[in-house]
């Protein structure tokens, strides 16, 4: 009774629920709508992804350019957002000067500078990974920002007393009571990288998932446009259960931190 | 203290503009690559003189406008739902958590597909964006809500209507308003994207087209616009948060 069975009835309401929307797209894909330009079966886009996969393998060139922009970019995200992140905590000076610039920076709709920076970096790697790269270093600076503001005052105070200097209380103390914060904004920033990624392959780029999937798009390959979209879905997941699980081992005594 | 910071702030952006100006008018001859201030606020007058900017502008804040509305209401209604009732949850969870991992940008294309060039795409894309985003909030807040409020509600012999309205929904506006805030910057972005993708109308579309004539002030004209459309609607939020929900600190800048 109770428990156990509350958890299988869960689960079977959940595969259920799948189940029965699966059977309901391809009902619709094939003796409704049957037009292969708007809908296909579920039952086709996985054969597609099985034939992209293992038969013709031609998923791996778009897999392989999008994951190294998207690497770049957030690299140099975390790098250049951090530091700034913490010194905009540590000097008020310094925040109220940038704070204007980053406020409207943050705020505005990433896809906007595109061509922008298509102008300034061209079509190469260039533009995409400065794309990807605005989109990710955002919360990752701001959270290191709430991470550095947000440390105990008294473990600053018992660092006092022990007559730490600077340098060994930031890396003492400072640093370690702002890393969950600062993870949290990575995690928060895989998304963002990944639309980044999306937004930076659709301008002039002849290979990465993003463009597989606007080339479907404006060939009408729904099949095709599904499996690249179903990609990018998969890719986010992954990338943000990979850096909870580093969350986790890192520091462990915290369950969740909290988003600023 | 807050007058230094806007006083430091102010300081701040005017340098920037005299820098930029500057150095465009003395380093640059193309202004291709940099236009420099003055030549863009020229091209915003000119814009703005020739209806072109009211046109464009319209078409995205309507479609926007709709998008948003019908996804506030259809959000807290299935929201609420899913936050009531264990079963709805459940049955929906696969299908939101799928929705919400799917970067949206990468659905436009479909959604065109399905629903042409038109307005009416547009307004899915915001729709399907600020949806997703308030269903989950609001689950969310009517499962936190706190049971000491339910048990005065039974105590004071509330109907379910009653306890619906005045104890339910104003413990979960908070959270309600939170996934409008998250909604509102990416349904922004989502509805730039399709306007990009294919549109006659709409700030994204005359972002495609000044790019693609090279028409540098006339971009950064739009550029600017959308920054200052993404900070206005991020203010007004924060501003409606913190009348609703002042007991929660909100900050100055929230990561999404």
């Amino acid at each position: 009774m109770n428990k156990r069975d509350g958890k299988l009835a869960t689960s079977f309401l959940k595969i259920g629920s799948v189940a029965a929307g699966l059977s309901l797209w391809h009902m619709l894909a094939v003796y409704v709508i049957n037009d292969t330009t708007l809908l296909v079966s579920p039952m086709v886009v996985v054969r597609t992804a099985y034939d992209m996969l293992f038969v013709t393998g031609e998923l791996y060139p778009h897999l392989f350019a999008s994951s190294w922009i998207f690497f770049y970019g957030f690299i140099l995200a975390i790098v250049a957002g951090v530091p700034l992140g913490f010194v905009m905590a540590l000097s008020p000076v310094v925040r109220d000067y940038i704070n204007p610039w980053m406020a409207t920076l943050y705020t505005t709709p990433r896809i906007a500078f595109a061509p922008v920076l298509l102008l300034w970096f061209g079509i190469g790697g260039g533009s995409k990974i400065a794309i990807v790269f605005l989109g990710c270093v955002f919360p990752i600076l701001i959270n290191s920002y709430y991470g550095m503001r947000a440390v105990n005052r008294e473990y600053v105070e018992l660092a006092r007393s022990f007559r730490l200097r600077p340098w060994a209380l930031f890396v003492k103390i400072l640093l370690p009571a702002s890393i969950p914060f600062i993870l949290a904004g990575i995690r928060l920033a895989v998304g963002r990288g990944l639309t980044g990624v999306a937004i930076a392959e659709w301008f002039g780029a002849t290979e990465g998932l993003g463009y597989l999937v606007f080339f479907a798009g404006q060939t009408l390959n729904v099949p095709i446009l599904f499996v690249g979209v179903a990609a990018f879905a998969l890719l986010g997941i992954l990338g943000f259960e990979i850096v909870r699980q580093f969350e986790n081992y890192v520091t462990p005594w915290k369950k969740q931190a909290q988003g600023g | 203290m807050p007058r230094k910071e806007i006083v430091r702030g102010c300081v701040s952006i005017c340098a920037g503009l005299v820098i930029w100006e500057v150095l465009t008018r003395l380093l640059l001859e193309n202004e291709l690559l940099i236009p420099p201030p003055s030549s863009v606020i020229r091209s915003f007058w000119r814009m703005a003189i020739s209806g072109q900017l009211n046109k464009h502008f319209t078409a995205t804040l309507i479609e926007f406008f709709y998008g948003f509305t019908t996804a506030c209401l259809v959000g807290i209604v299935i929201g609420y739902f899913m936050g009531m009732h264990r079963w709805f949850d459940e049955i929906m969870d696969p299908w939101i958590a799928t929705l919400y991992s799917i970067p949206i940008i990468t659905v436009v294309p479909l959604i065109i597909i399905w629903f042409g060039i038109g307005m009416v795409s547009k307004v899915i894309v915001v729709f399907k964006i600020t949806a997703v985003a308030i269903i989950l909030n609001t689950a969310a807040g009517i499962k936190n809500l706190d049971p000491v409020w339910l048990e005065l509600a039974k105590s004071l012999r509330l109907s379910r209507w009653e306890t619906t309205y005045k104890i339910r929904f104003p413990g979960a506006l908070p959270y309600i308003i939170t996934g409008m805030r998250l909604g509102v910057g990416r349904a922004l972005l989502g509805v730039i994207v399709a306007e990009l993708m294919a549109a006659n109308a709409g700030l994204g579309y005359l972002l495609r087209d000044s790019s693609e004539t090279w028409d540098s002030p006339k971009l950064f004209v739009t550029v600017i616009l959308l920054a200052a459309i993404g900070l206005a609607s991020f203010n007004l939020i924060k501003r409606l948060e913190q009348k609703m929900a002042p007991w929660r600190q909100s900050a100055e800048w929230t990561a999404e």
